[in-house]
């Protein structure tokens, strides 16, 4: 499957939760993530990956933060 | 009933320990859950029949934030 980029909404509120984020999908670059961005104030994620959203979104959860899918990078 | 603490970095809020003590608090096996800022520590009550000490800080890093346990 070609790579893509998806955003997704995480509830976010600072820094130490960005980092911890960060440090979630660094642990699976190895796994898939290709990269990824995060934008703190808007509390969204885009990650570029060739995964399924769904294994995206179970990474994500990880945080136990709430987290939604909001779709493909346009 | 056992208790637990675990260093944990990468905190730097209140937010972020209300994350993680809301988040602990819904794993298996743990009672409670309450994290100190100013420390950077943790202190876990759980039931050691269904969780391990090595399987709370795994929790702990799973959530991204980094974890040892003290004792
Ligand atoms: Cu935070
Ligand atoms: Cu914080």
């Amino acid at each position: 499957m070609a790579s893509q980029t998806q955003e997704f909404f995480v509830d976010m509120t600072c820094e130490g939760c960005s980092g911890a984020v960060t440090r979630i999908l660094e642990k699976q670059k190895a796994n898939g993530v290709n990269s990824f961005q995060i934008d703190l104030p808007n509390k969204k994620v885009f990650i570029d990956s060739s995964l399924p959203v769904e294994d995206l979104l179970a990474t994500l959860q990880k945080s136990k933060k709430e987290v939604k899918y909001i779709g493909p990078k346009a | 009933r056992k208790e637990l603490d675990i260093a944990i970095g990468g905190m730097t809020c209140a937010s972020c320990v209300n994350s993680i003590e809301g988040g602990m608090k819904k794993v298996e096996g743990i009672y409670n859950a309450s994290v100190t800022l100013t420390t950077g520590r943790g202190r876990f009550v759980f039931n050691p029949k269904l969780i391990t000490p090595e399987k709370i800080a795994e929790e702990v890093e799973d959530m991204g934030f980094d974890a040892s346990v003290i004792g």
